[in-house]
């Protein structure tokens, strides 16, 4: 399936207006506001990711698009049903941080028991089930129960509920949390096909250089606002400065390319130069030869 | 990916939902080990059934009664607290209801399913002790009925007058369908009493709240029948009724359903009493369940 440009689709998968969240808490403590006047918009066929702080809002902001929270003030919409309406979670997945299912069924029996609360039945059930233990590597662990699963095979399992039924948007809350590279790895992979796929995807996560890898659009949240969003490239790139990477590149080639910039003159400078170097994650990743399955 | 071409089309009510939602409730119980409470109960029974042999024979037939209904009572009543507790809040805690309720589900179907699901075990695991029973009973029964007969025929007095009194008097003290009737009733007590537990656990914090409060409903729901008459006897008439029937909203009276008395004295039970209490139960079922979901329509998860 070729993906659609993010733009196709009239209806945006998400919207998020002026929603503000306040929790009532005791008779003595103070009214806790965890999300203030946020508005953003996810479209269709987009990667979105939502980051920020712990305690910023993102948990709440998407509890308050899957319905199981309700604004104070603003709403949201899925593909333009408000969010309180039910009929809007059959469009969508959702993984939630520390993922936790019910202990006594195996693997197999979790997406089943998913599969028929999203109204799929017979064949198709048990086709989609099988499909997602094999999308998610879980093939071989389908009997066991969920209570003796890794955090890893737990984060997958759950990967494999949210899009047992085919959703148009898949809703992501720090999907990689707790999990080693290999696993995170994986996770991103699945993200990166989803996302051909066509699937829109709104995603939390700590770790900023994953988002990097994964992300359309970002929106960052501070104290429950909406600081700063927009593509991701526009973001983060420094617009003054200019990078050039060679490969065995003599001394002397080198050398030339410092007195072009010092005879160019004006503001032209070296800012820096030295070997680029890889990331933990990739040294990890060529270094280690377990994938993970037989967690 | 393909097309979801058999998917049911989401409708607000489905019964589908709701029956996956029980069965899966029902599932749940059972390897949480909660059979474990009915292997105890059908001890109960065998024991009472062969421990008083010294006593009459129609006392034996009502002692093993006596025992099987006493514990039926209190063991299902306690399954009703601790199973219907153990959910929702269980859920919370756990955070397994997350990953329900973002699914196409309502918050009705996901306390309805809940509710089926205890009602469904309780009422399978009613059918299966009234089996283990009935069959005790019957056993029972006929090894007294053979050694009264086989005493006769000893004194040489078994005539077919003699014997038919005595398979008349020990069959109306024996199996009779009025203890299926009984039997029936308390589960529709443990029903009811499942549905309270409900309602609590939509507002409760915990699970040792929900079983707490739960078994003060109960001691109150027994007690209650004796408490208004004693405290609103004073009263005028409307008084006296208005206030009975708020204490009768807010609290089930348990003792309506507590009609296995007679039916151990050999009693028939009339129809009319089962329909009676069956319509009242299922008033305080659908009475609690509806106000159990103003609670949790309105919980924030």
């Amino acid at each position: 399936m070729d993906a659609p440009s993010p733009s196709a689709s009239p209806t945006p998968a998400v919207t998020v207006e002026n929603l503000t969240k306040v929790f009532k808490s005791g008779f003595t403590k103070k009214p806790l506001l965890a999300v203030k006047q946020l508005s953003f918009e996810v479209k269709a066929g987009e990667v979105y990711g939502l980051i920020g702080p712990n305690g910023c809002g993102k948990s709440t902001t998407m509890k308050v698009m899957l319905g199981l929270l309700k604004a104070t003030q603003g709403r949201a919409t899925i593909f333009g049903r408000d969010s309180e309406e039910v009929a809007s979670r059959q469009d969508v997945g959702f993984l939630p941080e520390n993922p936790y299912f019910y202990k006594h069924l195996s693997g197999r029996e979790t997406l089943n028991f998913y599969g028929r609360l999203c109204g799929l039945r017979g064949a198709e059930l048990k086709d989609r089930t099988e499909a997602m233990l094999e999308l998610t590597g879980l093939t071989h662990a389908a009997e066991r129960r969920v209570g003796g699963y890794s955090k890893g095979m737990l984060q997958r399992v759950g990967l494999g509920q949210a899009l047992i039924h085919e959703p148009r948007l898949l809703i992501l809350d720090e999907p990689t949390a707790g999990v080693d590279p290999v696993g995170s790895r994986r996770i991103r992979d699945l993200i990166l096909e989803l996302k051909q796929r066509g699937i829109t995807i709104v995603v939390t996560s700590h770790l900023l250089e994953q988002m990097q890898e994964v992300c359309d659009r970002v929106g960052i949240m501070s104290n429950g606002r909406m600081v700063s969003e927009g593509k991701l490239e526009e973001l983060i790139s420094v617009e003054n400065q200019t990078e050039l990477i060679l490969q065995d590149a003599p001394p002397e080639l080198l050398a030339k390319i410092r007195a072009l910039v010092q005879e160019a003159g004006g503001k032209s400078q070296v800012v820096s130069e030295g070997k680029p170097r890889t990331t933990l994650e990739k040294l990890f990743l060529q270094s280690t030869t377990q994938t993970g399955d037989g967690e | 990916m393909s097309s979801a071409s058999t998917r049911s089309a989401y409708t607000s009510f489905s019964p589908g939902r709701i029956w996956t939602m029980a069965t899966h409730t029902v599932t749940q119980l059972i390897r949480m080990r909660i059979l474990v409470f009915m292997g105890i109960i059908s001890m109960v029974i065998v024991i009472a059934a062969f421990a008083f042999p010294a006593v009459s024979p129609e006392q034996q037939l009502k002692l093993l009664k006596d025992w099987t209904f006493g514990a039926l009572q209190v063991f299902f009543v306690i399954i009703a607290i601790a199973a219907t507790g153990l959910l929702i809040p269980r859920d919370l805690e756990d955070r397994t209801l997350y990953t329900t309720l973002s699914k196409p589900v309502p918050r009705y179907e996901y306390l309805i399913g809940k509710l089926l699901g205890v009602m469904l075990l309780l009422g399978s695991g009613l059918l299966l002790m009234d089996l283990v029973f009935s069959l005790m009973l019957y056993v029972k029964q006929s090894l007294i009925i053979s050694s009264q007969i086989a005493a006769l025929e000893k004194e040489q007095a078994a005539t077919p007058e003699n014997i038919a009194f005595i398979k008349d008097l020990n069959s109306r003290f024996g199996l009779t369908y009025s203890l299926h009737g009984a039997v029936w009733a308390i589960f529709l007590k443990a029903s009811v009493v499942a549905a309270v537990s409900l309602l609590i656990s939509c507002f409760a914090s915990s699970t040792l709240f929900t079983i707490l409060v739960g078994i003060a409903f109960v001691i109150a729901g027994q007690g209650q029948a004796l408490l208004r008459e004693w405290f609103l006897d004073k009263m005028s008439g409307f008084w006296q009724k208005f206030l009975s029937g708020a204490i009768a909203v807010f609290c089930p009276d348990l003792t309506l359903f507590d009609i296995a008395e007679p039916a151990i004295r050999g009693e028939i039970i009339p129809l009319g009493v089962l329909t009676e209490v069956t319509g009242i139960a299922l008033l305080y079922i659908v009475g609690y369940t509806s106000v159990a979901y103003l609670f949790f329509v309105e919980k924030e998860l």
